[in-house]
């Protein structure tokens, strides 16, 4: 047990709770910031595992201008009063259940398979040779270069799709 | 031979399409469609038949149909012996019916004329594949094919609800059938490796008998559904709402003999699996038998007939359990003369008067349309055993067969079933045809039917009356010529050379029971003895419900129907047919709907629920797999 | 340090260039056609696809890989790019009126219907569970704006917004699995990873059963197989019909050859699990199916549950991991894309001003109003339920003969069963249409516009002539499946 591990569980645990946070919230905005702390807390996970650049992006796309766009426009479009939304049903319950049975499934598993076995040392390995920019950025354009091309196709078509469902006028 | 066989099958199929596609234009003359491409088809399998009869025989591929791996399925035909001998019986009555039925359709709307025609050119069509498959699936497409078609010729006049609905029954029955022959198909693949029959039947001793018993019995079950035995024989009374000559080409002459002919094709498995061959026997005698006793009481002049092929295939089956199975052949080609002949008469006298079926409505109908009446007797000695006509022939040499190999209960049956036979198919006569008028009015308007219906009455009357002849003829007539396929059958000639003396004797006694048949009827029905009043001096409560216009029908009600019919309608139609068929139909719909009233529940429209719905089955199977994996 | 881009190889992602090419032209295009004749974008769009379908022929027996061992070409590959481009263009063909009677006729779709396409090419091509996953999204995002094109419509919104959520939950889900095999192999190529399970004998490993089960989740979205199917319905009945034929046909296939390449090629050696998992799924998935369709009375909710059988039939397939199966399974899609968008485009065929056709009663009398629709609705109907001599028999017969030999005797009972169950519902459509009253002269006759008509016609003369001459295509299918022969 090293610091860099306590302090991966730490911050796991935080983001945690500030999910559970965001999904309880009556208050809309709430919810938002709640959100927007737990995506820094990534960016912390991320830092401790070597990824600072992800960090980085991390804090400037999501925390930043993600967050930032939700939050504006859950305040333009509607008064204080209209954001308490009841975010959970009936099913609490039985969601919560099921929820911590999933959990407890791959938590068990995941426990059993990693412990005594070493088999995350392989994934660390290569992670600790493309922990930088340079690394990241060479990744990027040779080997998932593919990949990164069919990306930039998914967000035009994403792109098309917001702007079909947004903003024709369709003539009825 | 090839090319023969393609034109056989290819001219139905022509026909079909011709007026399937431009029926809208064609209207009220696609019988000159139909009937010619059914001729020519006619004339094409008697052509072969020569040849087949000159000793040549074929087996081949028309194109591959599908191969994958060692599984090879050829679009393929099979000439032989057997499959010689259905394709003349098919297309020749087929042919005379198509004539037929440009008289009885003649009132139809020029849209549904076409339509009918169509639907009977395909259905000779898949009737030929299903007699000409090389293997088993091209024979299952043959299969599905009549089923189609049936289904859709039932509930040809689907303004009727009840037309609708027997042609949905019988087609659902029909798939309960499938199910057992698909399985079995299936099975056949998995232990023999290939459905081609040659290949099948040159390593049917490789399966064990165990499994041979399995597979024996899931075909048989579709048999079962196809040709209406117990217990999926419900659908083919009900079949009854389809027009007539339907009901004579589809419900009496041809498809619902396919199953007597699958089996005897797979005769090869069939002689593996003694004890299938023991519950096809038992299921044919025991449907042979209750079939018959139905047909006691019913009024209903299609009805009787329709049990009465119930009954007739029971006895086709007879043959093929006792292993006589080029008897069963044999009596499905007289049956398709005499039952196809005797459903078209009484389509005639239907036309005649106007849809009118009730026979107690009925008589003295001889002398307005004698040549109707005269072909319907001869159809009926023919059915009743009466030598020299054709069901004498047949139906003696299955009862033979029985008795030769053992069978000496199914014997007694088939023959105690062979006098209800004469005596309902005469007491019919004697209702329809003699006697006074009951109803003035149906009297009034009956006529005889126009030429184009009575030629082939008298065509297949003829036939009814000559056919059975080829039993005797040289070369150990039709069982010798069919035997050349259903090699098995070899053993029985033998058995039955040992038992010369029994033979004539047990001719004796079934022609005996056809007369004792016709005798009783004639009796009650034309002079009303046993006599009312002896009967009900003796059976003095009974007597005053009896003193009645119907009293013999209260009569024999009281002596068999109770008893016999009483029973087998306790046991066969309240249970089988109400709980069983009637409960799988209704069952499944049933049973779908509180399953899916419960999924109705899951099925709520809200996202988080279906949410939990995944996650949770995701959860479930992995403990599943932990628990059973 | 300098890094040497990589030439990859830029021929074999031709196909999947033509259709980024076109869908890009086709959003330039779409600004210069007013807005009365957006016709004419779908016309470009469908000659677009006929060209990058035959195009994509040309790639049949063109074996490569390239980008990293990312992307692979092979006849598995092509064979279900052609289902894709097959159905792309049935659809366009069908949606052509549709739109306009919806008025919902923008330039838009069809661009995002291509991306849909390009989307799923990719999968199909993937060798890698990152592409997969990247295609996987592309498609799925073009489907989720594609369902709810009709905005003004609650339905087809409410049915975006489904399939959205469900679809992102799935998401999380799928990424959750590549990331546990990542974990325990150290890659995400299929290749790679077969090959470390077999040096390090991890195939009993429990981290990966849980990333196999997650796997099969994620995939299981978009087959709507049980218990991931709760989506489908609504989103089915809500979507544009049009739409409702794609998706029912197209993302269902890509999911699956997903499924089969993962599965076999990637966790081959996992097969004693997958196939325990499989069966379950299976057999929920043809009964679930099969006994809801029964209690439907709109037609498109009925198809909806009718595919999601389908999806349990072709489950066998997989299981059975033999040649047969796997060439069952491509089979099975060409004639399922025949013979279901051919039944949805009956359903097409019947909306009109007034009457949206999609239920049961609507099909009343279509024997007389529309006798050759009708006749071809029989047709898909006979082929859905597996009755010769239609395509939908022979791909039946296949994926059961190829179980059998497997040895899931079991699981084939319980196929052919459900196959007599489906009987019942299809044939309600088929009674309404022969036995069912014709509705009142008032009521405008069902017209086929003439790319709907000749859409019709063409499923349905292929849906016979794969039925009674399947012989090629078969093998076709057959050789598609060479590839995974070493790991079978």
């Amino acid at each position: 047990m090293n610091w860099a591990n306590l302090f991966f569980d730490l911050f796991a645990v935080i983001v945690v709770i500030l999910s559970v946070i965001t999904i309880t919230r009556r208050n809309a905005v709430h919810s938002a910031i709640a959100l927007m702390m737990a995506f820094v807390g990534l960016a912390a996970i991320y830092v401790i595992l070597g990824a600072e650049l992800l960090a980085a992006i991390q804090v400037l796309v999501y925390a930043g201008g993600v967050m930032a766009l939700m939050l504006f426009v859950i305040m333009s479009v509607k008064s204080d009063e209209q954001n308490q939304v009841k975010q959970t049903h009936a099913q609490t319950l039985i969601a919560a259940f099921v929820g911590v049975l999933f959990v407890v499934e791959i938590g068990v598993t995941v426990w059993m398979g990693f412990l005594y076995k070493n088999t995350g040392a392989l994934a660390k390995s290569q992670l600790a040779a493309m922990g930088n920019t340079e690394a990241l950025g060479t990744v990027l354009f040779t080997k998932f270069l593919f990949p990164f091309e069919v990306a930039s196709v998914l967000l035009l078509a994403a792109m098309v799709g917001a702007i079909v469902l947004a903003k024709y006028k369709l003539e009825r | 031979m090839l090319t023969s066989i393609c034109a056989v099958i290819g001219f139905p199929l022509l026909g079909a399409t011709i007026n399937g596609l431009f029926g809208w234009k064609i209207k009220r003359k696609a019988h000159w469609v139909a009937v010619p491409a059914i001729a020519l088809s006619a004339i094409f399998a008697l052509r072969l038949f020569s040849q087949v009869l000159a000793g040549h025989t074929f087996v081949g591929d028309l194109y591959p149909w599908l191969v994958i791996g060692k599984l090879h399925v050829p679009i393929g035909f099979q000439l032989d012996q057997l499959s010689v001998f259905m394709i003349t019986t098919v297309t020749f009555v087929a042919t005379w019916i198509h004539i037929y039925s440009i008289g009885y359709m003649d009132h139809e709307p020029p849209m549904g004329y076409a339509r009918y025609f169509c639907y009977l050119n395909m259905f000779v069509t898949f009737m030929l594949v299903l007699c000409l498959a090389n293997n088993y699936v091209l024979m299952f497409v043959g299969w599905e094919g009549v089923g189609l078609c049936s289904y859709l010729l039932i509930g040809y006049w689907y303004e009727k609800a009840s037309a609708a609905n027997a042609g949905m029954k019988a087609f659902v029955v029909n798939r309960i059938g499938d199910f057992g022959f698909m399985i079995g198909l299936f099975l056949i693949y998995k232990f023999v490796g290939s459905l081609q029959f040659n290949d099948v039947f040159a390593h049917a001793h490789e399966i064990t008998p165990a499994m041979a018993t399995i597979i024996t019995l899931l075909l048989f079950t579709g048999a079962t559904g196809k040709s209406a035995q117990i217990p999926l024989y419900v659908w083919l009374p009900d079949a009854m709402e389809g027009p007539t000559p339907v009901s004579s080409l589809i419900h009496a002459a041809t498809m619902v003999t396919a199953g007597v002919y699958m089996v005897s094709r797979s005769h090869a498995l069939f002689n593996l699996a003694p004890l299938s061959m023991e519950v096809v026997a038992t299921v044919g005698a025991a449907t042979a038998f209750f079939a018959a006793t139905m047909a006691l009481v019913n009024n209903d002049l299609k009805r009787v007939l329709a049990y009465s092929t119930v009954s007739q295939l029971g006895y086709m089956f007879i043959g093929v359990g006792v292993g006589v199975y080029a008897a069963g052949i044999f009596h499905l080609m007289t049956h398709a003369f005499f039952k196809g002949l005797m459903f078209l008469t009484a389509g005639s006298v239907m036309h005649a008067l106007h849809g009118e079926l009730d026979m107690q409505k009925m008589g003295g109908l001889l002398k307005k349309m004698p040549i109707t009446a005269i072909t319907f007797i001869v159809g009926a000695t023919a059915i009743a055993g009466i030598p020299p006509l054709a069901g004498f022939w047949s139906k003696d040499e299955i009862l033979a067969g029985a008795f030769v190999h053992g069978h000496k209960v199914i014997w007694f049956v088939g023959t105690f079933t062979a006098f209800l036979t004469a005596f309902y198919m005469f007491r019919l006569i004697f209702l329809t045809f003699f006697g006074e008028p009951r109803d003035e009015h149906i009297h009034e308007i009956a006529h005889e039917s126009p030429p184009v219906m009575t030629i082939p009455l008298i065509v297949l009357a003829i036939g009814s009356a000559l056919v059975g002849f080829a039993a005797i003829l040289p070369h150990g007539g039709v069982a010798g010529f069919l035997n050349h396929v259903l090699a098995s059958g070899h053993h029985v000639a033998e058995a039955a050379e040992e038992g010369g003396g029994v033979e004539h004797m047990l001719m004796i006694i079934s022609v005996i029971a056809g007369f004792a048949g016709v005798g009783l009827a004639a009796s009650m029905y034309l002079k009303g003895v046993p006599n009312p009043k002896t009967l009900g001096s003796t059976f003095k409560p009974i007597y005053t419900l009896l003193y009645h216009k119907y009293y013999v029908d209260e009569l024999y009600f009281f002596l068999f129907v109770n008893p016999l019919v009483g029973g087998s309608r306790q046991v066969l139609w309240k249970f089988v047919d109400v709980v069983l068929i009637d409960g799988t139909v209704n069952g499944v719909a049933k049973v779908c709907g509180w399953i899916g009233s419960g999924l109705r529940y899951i099925q709520t429209g809200v996202i988080a629920h279906y949410a939990i719905g995944i996650l949770g089955g995701a959860v479930i199977l992995y403990w599943l797999r932990l628990l059973f994996g | 340090m300098t890094t040497v881009l990589p030439v990859p190889n830029l021929a074999a992602i031709g196909p999947e260039i033509l259709v980024t090419v076109l869908a890009c032209g086709l959003l330039l295009v779409d600004l210069f056609i007013p807005k009365d004749r957006k016709r004419a974008v779908g016309i470009l769009a469908l000659a677009g696809t006929v060209v990058t379908a035959l195009f994509t022929m040309r790639y049949w027996n063109y074996s490569a890989t390239t980008f990293s061992g990312m992307f692979v070409v092979d006849n598995f590959a092509v064979i279900f790019k052609e289902v894709f481009l097959f159905a792309t263009a049935i659809t366009i063909l069908i949606s052509l009126r549709y739109l306009e009677i919806e008025k919902v006729s923008l330039g838009e779709y069809y661009a995002l219907m291509l991306f849909c396409t390009l989307g799923m090419m990719v999968m199909v091509s993937a060798a890698d569970l990152v592409v997969i996953y990247i295609g996987l999204e592309t498609m799925a995002l073009s489907v989720y704006v594609l369902s709810g094109f009709m905005r003004f419509n609650v339905k087809s919104s409410e049915a975006a917004l489904k399939y959205f959520l469900v679809g992102v939950f799935i998401s999380g889900i799928l990424l959750y699995g590549i990331a546990l095999t990542y974990g325990v192999v150290g890659s995400t190529n299929l290749n790679a990873i077969a090959e470390t399970i077999k040096l390090k004998g991890l195939k009993d490993n429990p981290v990966l059963m849980i990333a196999m089960f997650l796997l099969a989740a994620g995939f299981g979205l978009e087959i709507a197989m049980a218990p991931f199917h709760f989506w489908a319905p609504d989103v089915y009945e809500g979507s544009p019909t049009p739409v409702t034929a794609f998706i029912s046909v197209a993302p269902k296939a890509a999911a699956f050859a997903a499924l089969i390449r993962v599965f076999v090629v990637g966790i081959g050696l996992m097969a004693p699990h997958w196939q325990v998992l499989l069966w379950v799924i299976a057999a929920l998935t043809m009964t679930i199916g099969n006994v809801t369709a029964a209690l439907q009375s709109n037609v498109k909710r009925m198809l909806a549950y009718s595919s999601i059988a389908h999806a349990g039939y072709m489950l066998l397939g997989i299981l059975a991991a033999n040649t047969t199966g796997l060439a069952g399974v491509a089979f099975y899609f060409f004639a399922y894309a025949f013979m279901n968008m051919g039944a949805f485009g009956v359903i097409i065929l019947l909306r009109r001003e007034g009457i949206v056709g999609d239920e049961v009663d609507d099909f009343k009398g279509l024997a007389h109003t529309n006798p050759m629709a009708a006749l071809l609705m029989v047709v898909f109907l006979l082929s859905l339920t597996g009755i010769p001599p239609t395509a939908g028999f022979i791909g039946k017969f296949l994926l059961f003969s190829a179980a059998i030999k497997a040895g899931f005797y079991w699981l084939v009972v319980i196929a052919v069963l459900n196959s007599v169950v489906s009987l019942f519902y299809y044939f309600r459509i088929a009674q309404a249409m022969y036995m069912g009253e014709a509705p009142d002269s008032s009521i405008p006759r069902p017209q086929g516009a003439p790319s709907l008509t000749v859409a019709i016609a063409i499923v349905g003369i292929l849906t016979l002539f794969f039925g009674i001459y399947p012989h090629h295509l078969v093998e076709l299918a057959k050789a598609s499946v060479t590839t995974f022969i070493p790991f079978l």
